[in-house]
């Protein structure tokens, strides 16, 4: 096996990680207000489906893209509703939109199913950058929507931690009666960010189907990669710039069972060989859970607990 | 909420009446239909037809109950499973796994013990294998969440993948013990003839409907009378509260957790002492463990209510697997499409059901 | 309306022969589910006066506080700043019109630095923040009302005065000319109670108008220019500084004699039934407790005074047998306890009333049925018949307001179910448990209940228990305890005969001063 499978390992790994990049960051804006979203399964697939389903209907690759991103505002949208104004338990009614999501991508996509995907993201060519070794495919090789979610993730933290708007959102997942108190309504918060972070989700699922999907098939298409975000919410501690770090590390993980087999590597069967992503979160969920661990990452204070003002 | 000079605002009741124990689920149940419709009106599908066909297939017809009945069999404990852990806020999401693992091993006993075994011995053993396994696969999870708090929501769910890639190993990876030695067609190995139970007449229904209707019952009266019942009660509303009155937190949470995997592990051996026989990737596509979450959430975690949602989702999805083979074939995953609406509508009309809905004039008349 | 108008206001508050008031209330009205909060209330405020709204607990002080400062929308009436109506809609319009409410929980974000908090909401704050910019105008403010503050520290690590400091600061940061401070006392220690005082009177002295909201009777005299109290949700009347001295205002205040002497023990002590002897918990390296040594004998009670978080939970917590001690000895009627569990210490003879009721002691869900097994032995089967006949008893004999015995503890007010928890914990144990322990009975309840929690502990005293109280208020130790102890930082810093208090003393040992 040559080195040029690892180099090419590694920007499959970067590739992936666009997906849990955007998917992670909308949990985690999601999160910070305070909302639990569990759903991020569900609105992967939904985004999917939506992507091929108008990629193949406009054979335009930017519609396809647009809209899963309303899709997944609108998956979130009911999550909003349910977990901020109904109140209902936030576990079960992002358990709910994943079941949910995954029938209907169903559903809708048996016309299309086992047909290839209808238009593909292009690659950036940037030229002599993307042919220098090594750095050229793993960096310089990808499309323009992985060069934007790394742009975006820098914005989103800069956003977090540099801005009014920032300051609020951290406020309201800690304290959201001081943010109450303050005559910031907490639900127009938790929306928002609800439905941005579904939003992402929603692109997340749509720009996976078409830069690394093939045919459409649910059972193959997201594979728990909405999951694995989730333990990456844990991983990056709640922080966006943390998130790129670690969703190219499970991008690799990933990404190493297909290069195995694509390079005929059978020290392990495959079955066992595809395990091997979700015992590595499995195992990371592990460690951060020793009390230091936990004690640094710092969840939101409110996390997943509805905010009523009147309480008595 | 306020619109003009009007106030809308939920207020809490005290009691609920029980009319609405009724009509907040059965309303569910039409706007999920509703909802259903839409999307086959969407895909050219008539909805009236479609659903009184559904209907038909599911419930009504002698064919139809007793396919429902047999598939709500290995659901009923799945729901238990969900309903035991969800009841104490510990949220198994893993009884997918933990059912594929009660396959396993549920087959293993079947294949390696049953036939040392006595013939009466030989079912309750395969079954109390299948449980015992399922229970293991879920050991991990409940001990990180009982000794370091870890949720325990990721963790399950990870290991439904991993149980996944183990079933589909066992069967088209390896030449294992598992695999049917006969034929070079990957299928599962058959289990001992006395392990099997046969079904009612020529019906789908197996004789285990009895044991998981008896376990529904059983819960119900175990967890409302017994001294583990009241303590798991008085952890799950208030931790504090339990530490207080010296309850072992670490110990209970452990056990809802590992019984709520033996649960669904039994749904998984019911599977194979039943229609299957074997290990049967099959089971991989119906997605009974999910729907489990889903039936327990309906029935607001009460285990004889599960019974009912049970049979319910049971119906729709073998009245959905018959629309399959229709002239104009419906997709089964209208069924799913069903499930997931019908869990977002109840958890709505939840609130309907806690908070009454007040409209009042807002009135700020000055006299200075 | 903007600070420089109300300025101006304040040097010509006489128009025409009226009285111009900063705010008033005229005719509120609240309502909530059951209760009448607020019943056709009237309240004036003069600029740069200080105003306290003195009243029992439930007498609907804060809801008024919370209509004026815009949190809670009036059913009916008005509220009128500069003698204008105002339709306040929120806290933060209330801002805007220059009121501001620092509530008795703080609404703080622990992660945040002090000047993150103080600037969160800020309505014209800057899209981008400068932290170094941010943290100057914070000190800057804080200074020049004679508050010390390190805008860089974290709020999570601040001490209760320090934090209300910051709610202050981030309220006259907002540009506040009214300042609506609620149960500002309740927390500190008698010295930080002066501090307050102090910046009370730089921020009158500023032109603005203070408004304080209490229930103790004792502290407001001396700082308040006008005191309006209120009972069941009315006013019950307003008096100037020099007008009414204290019987008059807990006349007006509880509408009735009510009986403030000491009760103390009438039978000589017995023996001793809880014992504890150089007593230290050390836990990461902190000492939480340490080198405790006392005894409490059969019929009486040892009172131990403190400012919350000196140890108090953690000492109690012990003697319960739910934390185990690093070091010394506990024994209850002669034999040892330590580190048994609570359950054990339970059959030894101990009942524990903790402070938390309804997240502790009760479980908050469950019926009062349920919740008088909590602390019982219990077989296989929960027996909830003989529950339910004890509990009928309790409610009748204890007049717990209730519908039934199967209503969720939730459901109740706090005055029933504390009824409800020590009722479990002092008969519901029987004769087996002799020694109580029990933890601020009647924080957060009103005076009627106060007076039945106190009868039922004087009465098990008189039944031959021996009672441990901690508590943070301080009077409910001074009446009832037959010994005073102070605990500061975990020590036992003060010692004294009920009977020989000497009150100063245990102030300035509260403050870690002795």
């Amino acid at each position: 096996m040559n080195a040029n499978v690892w180099v090419l390992t590694f920007a499959d790994a970067f590739s992936i990680a666009t997906t849990l990049i955007l998917a992670t960051i909308g949990a985690i804006l999601t999160e910070r207000s305070g909302v639990i979203n569990l759903g991020v399964e569900g609105i992967l697939l939904m985004g999917a489906v939506t992507a091929f389903l108008v990629g193949d209907a406009t054979g335009n690759v930017w519609l396809a893209l647009l809209l899963p991103v309303a899709v997944g505002a609108v998956m979130a949208l009911i999550h909003a509703t349910l977990s901020i104004t109904l109140r209902a338990n936030q576990i079960v009614a992002g358990l709910a939109l994943v079941i949910f999501g995954n029938g209907l991508s169903q559903f809708i996509g048996k016309p299309v199913e086992g047909k290839t995907r209808p238009v593909v993201i292009k690659a950036l060519d940037l030229g002599p950058l993307t042919d220098l070794p090594i750095v050229g495919p793993i960096i310089f090789g990808h499309d323009p929507i992985t060069y934007l979610t790394w742009v975006g993730a820098v914005v989103c933290s800069l956003c977090l931690n540099r801005t009014r708007p920032g300051l609020v959102l951290r406020a309201t997942g800690d304290a959201p009666a001081t943010v109450d108190a303050q005559g910031v309504s907490v639900a127009r918060v938790r929306f928002v960010h609800t439905i941005i972070g579904g939003a992402r989700m929603g692109l997340a699922g749509g720009w996976f189907m078409l830069a690394r999907g093939t045919a459409w098939s649910q059972a193959a298409t997201t594979n728990g990669i909405g999951w694995i975000a989730l333990a990456l919410v844990v991983f990056a501690a709640w922080r966006p710039l943390r998130a790129i770090a670690g969703a190219v590390l499970f991008g690799f993980t990933l990404q190493v069972p297909f290069t195995l087999q694509g390079q005929q590597i059978n020290i392990l069967p495959p079955e066992i060989v595809q395990m091997l992503p979700y015992l590595a979160t499995l195992f990371v969920l592990v460690i951060l859970s020793t009390p230091r661990a936990r004690k640094l990452l710092g969840a939101p204070k409110m996390l997943g607990q509805p905010f009523v003002r009147d309480e008595r | 909420m306020n619109i003009g000079n009007l106030r809308i605002e939920l207020e809490p009741r005290l009691t609920s009446p029980k009319w609405l124990y009724v009509v907040v689920p059965v309303g569910s149940l039409l706007c999920a239909f509703i909802v259903g419709g839409v999307f086959l009106a969407l895909t050219g599908h008539a909805p009236i037809g479609t659903f009184a066909l559904l209907i038909d297939r599911g419930f009504t017809s002698t064919r139809g109950i007793t396919n429902t009945l047999g598939t709500a069999t290995p659901l009923i404990c799945t729901g238990l499973a969900a309903a035991f852990a969800f009841r104490m806020n510990l949220f198994n999401i893993g009884e997918e796994g933990q059912m594929y693992l009660g396959m396993i091993g549920s087959a293993w006993a079947g294949i390696a013990l049953a036939g040392h075994l006595p013939g009466f011995a030989a079912v309750p053993v395969v079954l109390m294998t299948g449980a015992l396994t399922g229970a293991l696969w879920v050991l991990v999870p409940a001990v990180l969440r009982a000794k370091m708090g870890t949720s325990e929501i990721v963790s399950t769910l990870l290991l439904n993948y991993v149980a996944l890639n183990l079933v589909n190993y066992f069967i088209f990876g390896s030449r294992g013990f598992f695999r049917d030695p006969s034929t070079s067609f990957p299928q599962g190995r058959l289990i001992e003839e006395s392990a099997r139970l046969t079904s009612f007449g020529s019906t789908r229904t197996y004789p285990t409907v009895i044991i998981a209707v008896g376990l529904a019952v059983g819960l119900y009266w175990y967890m409302k009378r017994s001294n583990y019942g009241y303590e798991t009660s008085v952890l799950a509303d208030s931790p504090n509260t339990a530490r207080y009155a010296g309850m072992n937190a670490t110990k209970l949470t452990l056990s809802v957790l590992l019984f709520s995997g033996a649960l669904a592990g039994l749904a998984g051996a019911m599977y194979v002492v039943g229609p299957a026989g074997k290990v049967d990737p099959g089971l991989l596509q119906v997605g009974l463990g999910y729907a489990g979450i889903v039936v327990a959430a309906l029935a607001r975690y009460n285990f004889m209510a599960v019974v009912l949602t049970a049979v319910l989702f049971a119906g729709l999805r073998e009245g959905g697997a018959s629309l399959q083979i229709s002239t104009n074939p419906v997709p089964i995953s209208i069924a799913v499409v069903l499930q997931g609406a019908v869990l977002l509508f109840a958890l709505g009309g939840e609130v309907f059901r806690r908070n009454r809905l007040r409209v009042r004039r807002v009135q700020q008349t000055v006299s200075v | 309306m903007s600070s420089a108008s109300s300025e101006a206001a304040l040097g010509s508050h006489r128009l025409g022969g009226a009285t111009l008031f900063a705010l008033s209330a005229r005719h509120v009205t609240k309502r909530f589910p059951g209760v009448l909060a607020n019943d056709h209330v009237d309240f004036d405020l003069l600029p740069g006066e200080v105003h306290t709204l003195l009243g029992e607990n439930g007498a609907g002080k804060s809801t008024l506080a919370s209509v004026l400062c815009g949190l809670y929308k009036p059913d009916e009436g008005a509220v009128l700043r500069n003698g204008t109506q105002i339709r306040l809609t929120s806290p933060r319009h209330g801002l805007q019109n220059g009121i501001a409410m620092v509530h008795q929980h703080f609404r703080l974000v622990d992660r945040f630095s002090v000047a993150e908090n103080v600037v969160l909401g800020h309505r014209s704050l800057p899209f981008r923040l400068r932290t170094s910019d941010l943290e100057n105008q914070v000190a800057e403010v804080a200074e020049r009302f004679g508050l010390p503050l390190d805008p860089k520290a974290s709020v999570g690590e601040l001490s209760a005065g320090q934090r209300q400091r910051v709610e202050i600061v981030k309220a006259l940061y907002q540009g506040a000319e009214i300042l609506l401070l609620d149960e500002p006392t309740a927390l500190l220690a008698p010295p930080e109670v002066e501090k307050l005082f102090e910046t009370v009177r730089a921020m009158t002295k500023a032109g603005k108008s203070v408004v304080f909201v209490s229930h103790k009777l004792g502290e407001v005299v001396d700082i308040s220019d006008r005191v309006t109290v209120m009972r069941d949700g009315r006013v019950t009347g307003s008096v100037a500084r020099g007008e009414a001295d204290t019987r008059k205002l807990a006349e007006l205040m509880v509408g009735r004699d009510i009986d403030l002497s000491p009760r103390r023990s009438r039978a000589a002590a017995q023996d001793t039934l809880l014992h504890l002897d150089n007593v230290g918990l050390r836990r990461d390296g902190v000492d939480h407790i340490s080198q405790v040594s006392f005894s409490v004998r059969a019929g009486e009670i040892v009172g131990v005074a403190g400012v919350s978080g000196n140890g108090q939970r953690e000492l109690a917590e012990i003697v319960a047998g739910l934390q185990a001690p690093t070091s010394g000895e506990i024994s209850i009627n002669g034999a040892r306890v330590n580190g048994i569990g609570t359950r054990n210490v339970r059959k030894a003879g101990l009942a524990y009333v903790p402070e938390d009721r309804l997240g502790t002691g009760l479980a908050p869900s469950l019926s009062i049925v349920d919740n008088l097994v909590l602390t019982r032995e219990r077989g296989f089967l929960v027996d909830r018949k003989a529950a339910l006949d004890e509990a009928e008893a309790f409610i009748k004999q204890l007049e717990i307001k209730t519908p039934h015995a199967h209503t969720a503890t939730r459901k109740l007010s706090g005055g029933n179910s504390q009824k409800v928890l020590l009722a479990r914990e002092i008969f519901g144990a029987g004769d087996n448990a002799r020694v109580l322990v029990v933890c601020s009975p009647t924080r957060g309840l009103d005076v009627g209940a106060v007076e039945a929690v106190h009868k039922l502990l004087d009465e098990a005293r008189a039944a031959g228990k021996a009672i441990l109280l901690i508590s943070e208020d301080l009077d409910e130790v001074l009446t009832l305890a037959d010994k005073v102890m102070v605990l500061y930082r975990g020590s036992v810093v003060h010692e004294a005969l009920g009977s020989e208090v000497d009150v100063e003393a245990v102030g300035l040992a509260m403050a870690g001063l002795s």
